[in-house]
């Protein structure tokens, strides 16, 4: 159930493995700040297989944010290794192979709905890859036909974070990193939206890595759990998900569901 | 607001009962909208009226006090005459304005991208600010002499600084993540400028642009009070002196449709450009 055998099988060869998404092997990050240096990961290490769905889960200030910015070359890391999609992040995010959803949708507020989901085809010209995705198709598939011409500020908070996955996906990324999209949302358009991610999951087939505070969404979501810990930020657990397929939000009354939730919570707690 | 409906078979829902409250609702605003406009015309032509009548039955005499009237007819006998001393006062005011709106505009880039040079900047343009018009404007027309270029400096300088700390603010008013949006998407630095930061700032911008609007005009007139021989400012100056009362009231209504033509003008270009921005649109 721990990471750490997993990754004392894995490493030690420094083989680039292109069944996985995203390696991480002894990742440091500190922060000098006013009251010293801040270690806001610590010797993380973690491996998400190709087309895997990896949450994260873990308090405020474990370095879930900050995780998902050194996979996204945001942030640097202060010493260990980070593979992804078999080079280096800096490399995949040029080639526009990694999408980023936000914590807020960060939406450009003088593009229509369709024009922001077009925003990645704009900018970066000479990155740009050829395979980029329909725009009005993305807005579909996130439910929102109809809506291509309206303003963020006409859209409620799930529309806008509707319209900010279809942009994240328009260049047809193999890696989607999602900061707590869903954070600032009701539970019940938090339980659709959840739904609905699952169903873009298959559909696109990428690998997602998806930063949470809420134990049911990581256990909905994820075939894996990370449990982290705070100040340093570093791994607890890693709990694989055995929950049949295709999820859907009556999954969470089921007594297996409740039993991992309550696992979750006990680790938790435990931080 | 005109969107989609997405819940059409609510529609036939509605019953009789509701379509009467919704007209109901409809008729309520419709009125409420013809308060708002015709509320202060009447407090306008009310106000008029009790000053046309003070004058009356005081016997006030036309150089301290005109009425109305007054003041209307020489507006409309000396229309010619005041439109005339109109033109140079808007050359000025519209030159300034550009002027110094695109200096505050390139000095907030600078500001933006160059830290060293707003902490170098900066202070000395807090303290140009603090300089009252009436204090700088003579020196301005003994550098530049006594034609059209101070007044067009006095006018710029005038609108300059407000411009340039609602810009520098605007550009800054981007959210870290949507820098972050940008550096995954790989975008270079003048696309951020570009797509990101000039976007942002508008609606900073348009706020300065119309409180420059106002204050340019100011500036026109107050640099002819120095020294010129026609223009709004030196009109004003001439009525004061032969104490013809009507004509300096007749000026400053011309002065004052200009300044909110001027106004209007910007606020129309605000809605056009910023038909995106919530405060505009609701």
């Amino acid at each position: 159930m721990s990471i750490m055998s997993q990754t004392t099988v894995l490493d030690r060869t420094p083989v680039r493995d292109e069944s996985l998404a995203v390696r991480l092997q002894d990742v440091t990050v500190r922060f000098p700040t006013e009251r010293g240096v801040v270690t806001a990961l610590e010797r993380v290490s973690l491996t998400i297989p190709s087309g895997g769905f990896l949450t994260l889960l873990g308090p405020s200030g474990c370095g879930k944010s900050t995780l998902l910015r050194v996979v996204s070359d945001l942030i640097p890391a202060t010493s260990g290794q980070v593979e992804v999609l078999g080079t280096t992040a800096a490399a995949a995010r040029a080639r526009r192979d990694i999408g980023f959803v936000f914590q807020d949708a960060s939406l450009l507020a003088w593009r229509t709905a369709l024009e922001n989901v077009q925003l990645p085809l704009e900018v970066g010209g000479r990155s740009k890859r050829g395979g980029a995705r329909d725009a009005r198709e993305l807005l579909a598939l996130v439910g929102l036909t109809g809506w291509e011409n309206a303003y963020p500020h006409e859209l409620s908070g799930g529309m806008r974070q509707r319209v900010a996955i279809a942009r994240a996906l328009i260049n047809d990324p193999k890696l989607l990193l999602m900061d707590e999209p869903f954070g600032a949302l009701d539970e019940i358009k938090r339980d659709r939206l959840n739904e609905e991610l699952l169903r873009v999951w298959e559909e696109t087939g990428a690998t997602i890595l998806f930063v949470t505070h809420s134990i049911y969404e990581a256990a909905f979501l994820g075939q894996q759990v990370m449990l982290m810990a705070a100040r340093p930020g570093r791994v607890r657990e890693i709990v694989p998900v055995d929950l049949p397929s295709p999820r859907r939000v009556a999954l969470r009354e089921t007594p297996q569901f409740i039993a991992l939730a309550a696992h979750l919570r006990t680790v938790l707690e435990a931080c | 607001m005109s969107m989609p409906a997405l819940s059409s078979h609510d529609a036939s829902e509605i019953t009789s009962a509701d379509a009467e409250a919704q007209a109901g609702f409809a008729a309520a605003a419709r009125l409420a909208a013809w308060r708002r406009r015709l509320l202060p015309l009447a407090a306008v032509i009310a106000l008029l009226v009790l000053w046309e009548l003070g004058v009356m039955i005081f016997k006030i005499r036309p150089f301290i006090a005109p009425a109305p009237t007054a003041v209307a007819m020489t507006l409309y006998g000396k229309l010619g005459m005041l439109l005339g001393n109109l033109l140079p006062t808007a050359i000025e005011a519209v030159a300034g304005f550009l002027i110094g709106n695109s200096a505050a505009i390139l000095l907030a880039t600078t500001f933006v991208y160059q830290r060293t040079a707003e902490e170098a900047l900066f202070p000395i343009a807090v303290m140009f600010h603090t300089i009252p018009v009436m204090a700088y404007a003579p020196i301005l027309v003994l550098l530049l002499g006594n034609g059209l270029e101070a007044k067009v400096a006095i006018a710029a300088l005038i609108c300059f600084f407000p411009t340039l700390v609602n810009m520098t603010r605007g550009l800054r008013s981007v959210s870290s993540q949507q820098m972050e949006l940008m550096r995954i998407l790989s975008a270079t630095p003048s696309e951020i400028f570009f797509k990101l930061r000039l976007k942002s700032s508008l609606p900073y911008l348009f706020s300065a642009l119309k409180i420059a609007s106002a204050t340019s005009v100011i500036g026109a007139i107050v640099g002819e009070w120095i020294g010129a021989t026609t223009g709004i400012g030196a009109l004003i100056i001439q009525a004061t002196y032969n104490f013809d009362s009507p004509l300096l009231y007749a000026t400053i209504v011309v002065g004052s449709a200009f300044s909110a033509a001027f106004f209007a003008v910007i606020s129309w270009l605000e809605r056009y450009f910023l038909k995106w921005n919530v405060a505009q649109t609701a």
